[in-house]
């Protein structure tokens, strides 16, 4: 079947296989190039360590109080708050719960936009046009208005109401570019070949499609991150929050009256939220160029 | 005579785009007999490869199978479910594409593509697959197949992804394998070498294949009888040595004489001239009767029937039949 001394040859060269380790560090490798990326990565790692050892970093009991605002000292690194706690314990503890918001309002809109865009661009036709209509008519609604309109309507400030509304309605961009790499996909020969072999359609949407696609996935999800807890950040600020939950947003909004003379109670939780969605960005920029996903600015 | 293993009877597949109905397969009979090759020759656009995707029952929108029957092993395919279609796919008729470089997903292994395709198809261990695999790539002529099976589908050469699409399709021993021109993003080499395995697979694997191609040569080597398309419908059907020896439809003439011999001192390669018509309304008549030197007054007014001429011999023409003999040479 095949020449001897071809196959000989073929067997004398090294055969090198990546591995999935080999192939993430693939990416790792590409993404240390960029400086930025680099930068990026750092402030998302660091930022999620202080989430998830918050007690065992932080200096003090979040419950704890002294003095209250006292300006930095290394007693107190970032000070302390109105009512004496001390700031940099509460900004670790923030990070928790804005990380929470960020996350899991991205996996809702993952999920829903997902299966939108899954099934808009593979079935396409009929169902297409109807669910790409509701995602343009649920684009033109604004987060923040949607946001306090369901305050107001459950009379009920939970930071998971908050997560629960920007997900169910931030998934409309996932799912048309989901969707567009479906339509893509969905044309190539081995999504053909696929079918020949007898595949249903819902195997070759999980199976063959869907592990295509998922590199355009991961980026938006990591570039939307910020957003959500920049939203949370806002209505808290604007007083629609859960002050039980003691994000980012809630230090900001209750450090708000002093921000004229004890700067430091707006500053530090200001500069979390900054670097946060800054590392973010960052840090999906340098993903999209290291899984070489091409996307519209 | 032989037991046949499909039989298309009058099939018709249109595309209905919006500048009109395209008739990309206008009624067409094909029957392919148990352990043979069929070769289905035509040019770019003649429909062969509709017909494959017909059989298949692939056809996507715009294009519908509008009639005819497609018998199967005694079942017609044109009635089937969608679900009974997905258990003949790849179990029992399985397809070559053309482009070996797409043809497998690229962010998975070779090896777990095939694997996929038996889980499909038949309960089998793990380790029972494995070895199929390393059998079966083995087969087709994989070096190494144990360890080349782990290897994505980029660090595989044309000819070997070629190879290995060769494997994913005969893993569940099908019946039928349609071949949709495999060989012809494939440098010369790697041709002769893929046309070489498909007839050692053809012994080993009892398969009937229906093999598609534009090159008459590279057809007849291989196949058994050979049914030549000219846009949308069969013009000649009769065995690979005849089509050579007695081609009888002018358009099949045409095609051998542009065919570069070395044994024949030509002047120039004849070129059939005008272009293949469209297929969006066609002229009535005979397709080819435009560019056809024997056309005849009947060849723009009437559709030739499929007429048997002899020994499992059919050309759809006017010239054959009731109507006086052609007397011209050929070669």
């Amino acid at each position: 079947m095949k020449s001897r001394s071809q196959a000989e040859e073929e067997k004398k060269t090294k055969v090198y296989k990546p591995s999935r380790a080999t192939q993430l560090f693939d990416v790792w490798r590409k993404l240390k190039k960029s400086k930025m990326a680099l930068a990026g990565f750092g402030i998302v790692l660091f930022m999620t360590l202080a989430a998830l050892f918050a007690p065992v970093i932080a200096p003090y009991d979040p419950g704890w109080m002294g003095s209250a605002r006292l300006a930095p000292s290394p007693v107190h690194l970032f000070g302390t708050d109105a009512s004496g706690r001390d700031l940099l314990t509460l900004v670790i503890y923030g990070a928790r719960i804005s990380l929470y918001v960020g996350l899991a309002a991205v996996m809702l809109e993952m999920f829903i936009g997902l299966v939108v865009g899954m099934v808009a661009g593979y079935f396409g036709g009929k169902i297409d046009e109807i669910l790409m209509r509701i995602t343009d008519v649920i684009l033109t609604l604004p987060m923040l208005m949607l946001l306090i309109v369901a305050v107001a309507m459950f009379e009920v400030r939970s930071i998971h109401l908050i997560v629960l509304v920007m997900g169910v309605f931030g998934w409309p961009e996932m799912a048309r570019y989901v969707r567009s790499e479906f339509l893509t996909l969905r044309e190539t020969t081995f999504v053909e070949a696929a079918t020949s072999m007898g595949a249903s359609s819902w195997r070759i949407i999980l199976r063959h499609i869907l592990p295509n696609a998922l590199s355009i996935i991961i980026v938006i999800a990591t570039m939307d991150i910020p957003w959500y807890i920049f939203y949370e950040a806002t209505l808290t600020f604007l007083g629609f929050g859960d002050l039980s939950s003691p994000s980012w947003g809630v230090l900001l909004e209750r450090g708000y009256d002093f921000a004229a003379y004890q700067w430091w109670i707006i500053t530090f939780p200001g500069l979390a939220l900054f670097f946060t969605s800054l590392g973010f960005n960052l840090f999906g920029d340098g993903l999209r160029d290291a899984l070489d996903v091409k996307m519209r600015e | 005579m032989n037991e046949s293993l499909l039989n298309i009877k009058d099939l018709k597949t249109y595309y209905f785009t919006a500048e009109g109905t395209v008739k990309a397969v206008d009624g067409v009979h094909l029957t392919i007999n148990k352990e043979e090759v069929l070769g289905l020759v035509g040019e770019s656009g003649c429909g062969k490869s509709t017909v494959a995707l017909s059989i298949m029952r692939l056809i996507r929108d715009p294009g519908k199978i509008v009639g005819g029957e497609i018998w199967f092993e005694g079942e017609n395919l044109l009635s089937k479910s969608e679900a009974e279609m997905r258990k003949i796919r790849g179990g029992r008729i399985a397809v070559i594409f053309q482009n070996p470089m797409s043809s497998m997903n690229p962010v998975f292994t070779v090896g777990s593509q095939i694997a996929e395709a038996i889980k499909l198809h038949q309960d089998a261990q793990k380790h029972e697959i494995k070895e199929k695999i390393v059998e079966i790539l083995d087969k087709v002529g994989i070096p190494s197949p144990s360890e080349r099976m782990e290897d994505y589908p980029h660090e595989y050469s044309g000819g070997m992804l070629q190879r290995a699409m060769i494997a994913m399709a005969l893993s569940c021993n099908p019946k039928l394998l349609i071949a949709d021109e495999p060989t012809t993003n494939l440098d010369v080499t790697i041709q002769a070498q893929i046309l070489e395995l498909m007839r050692a697979v053809r012994k080993e694997f009892d398969a009937s294949i229906l093999l598609i191609g534009h090159d008459l040569g590279v057809i007849s080597e291989l196949c058994d009888r050979v049914a030549v398309m000219y846009a949308g419908k069969l013009v000649e059907h009769t065995d690979s040595t005849t089509i050579f020896k007695e081609p009888k439809h002018p358009y099949t003439q045409a095609l051998l004489k542009s065919i570069p011999r070395l044994d024949v001192e030509t002047e120039r390669l004849l070129i059939i001239p005008g272009t293949v018509p469209r297929l969006i309304n066609p002229s009535p008549g005979c397709r080819f009767h435009p560019r056809c030197e024997y056309a005849k007054e009947i060849c723009s007014k009437e559709d030739p029937p499929l007429i048997e001429i002899g020994q499992g011999h059919s050309v759809a023409c006017f010239l054959y039949g009731s109507i006086d003999k052609p007397n011209h040479k050929h070669r």
